[in-house]
């Protein structure tokens, strides 16, 4: 018998307004388009040390009873013990193109908007840096954003991504996109008739890049040039998102006009 | 940066570039894809890269008895000295870092729970390969694509190199259509036999690639012979059999050669 999910799960992210990023919101927001589709109802809360709270340190994570749980992979394996599952009718083979899909995303997807918000030196100086440490006092936030800068570029380096220029990123973003339409089809989702994790991870990431303001909109219009993907965004925010307490939906600032990142 | 294609004036490195270089000369094995199975040739790619690389680079570069006994001595024989004493060292200490950087961090902080974590993912991406190869021949029916060579660059060395620590080639040899897959692929464009070489069967094998070469190289004198279509075809067609020679300098000085059974 599937365990009872509590009442009061939460599932922590940083500061919606201030301080949160591109890559950490995709993430949060594909965690709760899961939660969503799965029916388990979850509080979003903010707070500015969610990333130091996280048992992976990354956000976001789920506080679900005496559990913590982080990042979508593990939080579908829990939900999964826990008797709720998106693709338990999907076949082996399907199983395994939707494992694939999902790396896709993360492989290119996220780390695209890793680079972009932590290599491309014009969004770092206005973008990155003052919403990374912004709860915390001078020097303090100046120290944290630039070791975590470090981090994140030992890592660019580390998989060879620290040598592409802004332009072949977007290209690869652009081929992403391109292969994620050509999967989708006309399907209202990746698997036809019913949601599955994938789509809950492809809607966080595309819904993020349409609706956050960055320095220039290049990375939204490589998403905005495949119609289907648009379309699917739109229909899964209308679906799982909508009629939703605005307070903890992260759409709800989103959908009145594109949010300043 | 290996490996490096080098055609008359032009050096390019990385499998992708190289790729995208002979697609423009207008060879392409995907020729033949849907858009879909384009996508997820990519999708695939990305599952090898994020799921298998990690397991692939400890085995070669990291596990200390393989690292010592076999891929040290194999590099270092064809690297001139003096480079020979540092070049293999750098390799590894790059593959580490690059495990350590893509999977290592909380909540796995040791070196072994790491290793573990890694080599739990590679045999379920091998699981998954196995799963979605099914009894096909190739991953997209008869003709080999993109995603065949991808598969089998990743899959050659794990099936054919014999170190002391092998947890992973076990684990690849129990998949056994994987296993015909790479085989399969050795035959035809390796022109390596998997078997024993005893002699008389040498010489039927060889007098059947014979005639096989015969007939193709008949065929293909017809197919020249229709000059205006071959002009007007945007592509070269993927040929199953290949008459093309290696070089015989590179086949007898291949490493799979030298160490399989």
């Amino acid at each position: 018998a599937a365990e009872p999910w509590p009442e009061n799960a939460a599932l922590y992210q940083q500061l919606k307004e201030d301080q949160i990023l591109l890559s950490d919101n995709a993430s949060s927001l594909a965690v709760q388009a899961f939660l969503q589709m799965c029916n388990l109802p979850v509080q979003v809360v903010c707070r500015a040390n969610a990333e130091y709270m996280s048992p992976s340190g990354k956000v976001p994570f789920i506080h679900v009873g005496n559990q913590v749980v982080s990042e979508l992979g593990p939080i579908v394996q829990f939900v999964k013990a826990k008797g709720h599952s998106l693709s338990d009718g999907l076949d082996e083979v399907q199983k395994a193109e939707m494992k694939a899909y999902m790396e896709l995303v993360n492989n290119m997807l996220l780390t695209a908007e890793l680079y972009l918000q932590w290599c491309d030196d014009v969004t770092v100086e206005e973008i990155t840096h003052p919403r990374y440490g912004s709860p915390y006092p001078w020097p303090l936030n100046r120290i944290l954003s630039y070791q975590k800068q470090w981090e994140v570029r030992r890592k660019m380096k580390a998989i060879g991504w620290a040598g592409k220029t802004l332009e072949q990123v977007l290209e690869d973003v652009d081929q992403c996109c391109q292969a994620l339409s050509q999967r989708l089809g006309t399907q209202p989702y990746f698997f036809n008739k019913q949601p599955t994790e994938l789509d809950a991870l492809v809607f966080g990431h595309l819904f993020t890049i349409l609706t956050t303001q960055l320095i220039t909109d290049e990375l939204s219009e490589k998403v905005k040039n495949y119609s289907n993907l648009t379309a699917f965004c739109r229909r899964i925010e209308q679906q799982y998102f909508e009629g939703h307490d605005k307070d903890s939906s992260a759409t709800g600032a989103a959908r009145s006009a594109k949010r300043p990142l | 940066d290996v490996p490096v294609l080098v055609s008359e004036d032009i050096v390019i490195s990385q499998p992708a570039k190289i790729l995208s270089f002979l697609r423009k000369q207008k060879y392409n094995a995907d020729y033949q894809l849907s858009a879909k199975q384009g996508a997820d040739t990519l999708a695939y790619i990305a599952l090898l890269e994020e799921k298998l690389l990690p397991a692939l680079l400890h085995t070669f570069w990291v596990e200390a008895e393989n690292y010592c006994s076999v891929t040290k001595p194999w590099f270092a024989s064809r690297i001139p000295f003096p480079l020979s004493l540092y070049l293999p060292g750098k390799m590894s200490r790059e593959a580490l870092n690059r495990i350590l950087l893509t999977r290592g961090g909380p909540p796995l902080y040791s070196l072994t729970e790491v290793e573990a974590q890694i080599y739990r993912d590679a045999k379920e991406c091998l699981n998954l390969l196995s799963k979605r190869l099914g009894t096909s021949q190739f991953f997209f029916g008869d003709m080999p694509t993109t995603l065949d060579a991808y598969v089998f660059g990743f899959l050659a060395p794990i099936y054919k190199v014999c170190f002391p620590r092998v947890q992973l080639q076990e684990h690849l040899k129990q998949l056994s259509n994987l296993c015909r897959f790479c085989d399969d692929i050795l035959t035809c464009y390796f022109r390596l036999t998997v078997s024993g070489h005893s002699p008389a069967g040498q010489d039927t094998a060889d007098a059947n690639l014979q005639k096989l070469t015969q007939l193709v190289n008949k065929e293909s004198n017809l197919i020249e012979k229709m000059d205006d279509n071959l002009r007007k075809s945007p592509q070269h067609p993927p040929r199953k059999l290949s008459t093309l020679k290696l070089a015989a300098g590179g086949e007898e000085s291949s490493p799979l050669n030298r160490l399989s059974p």
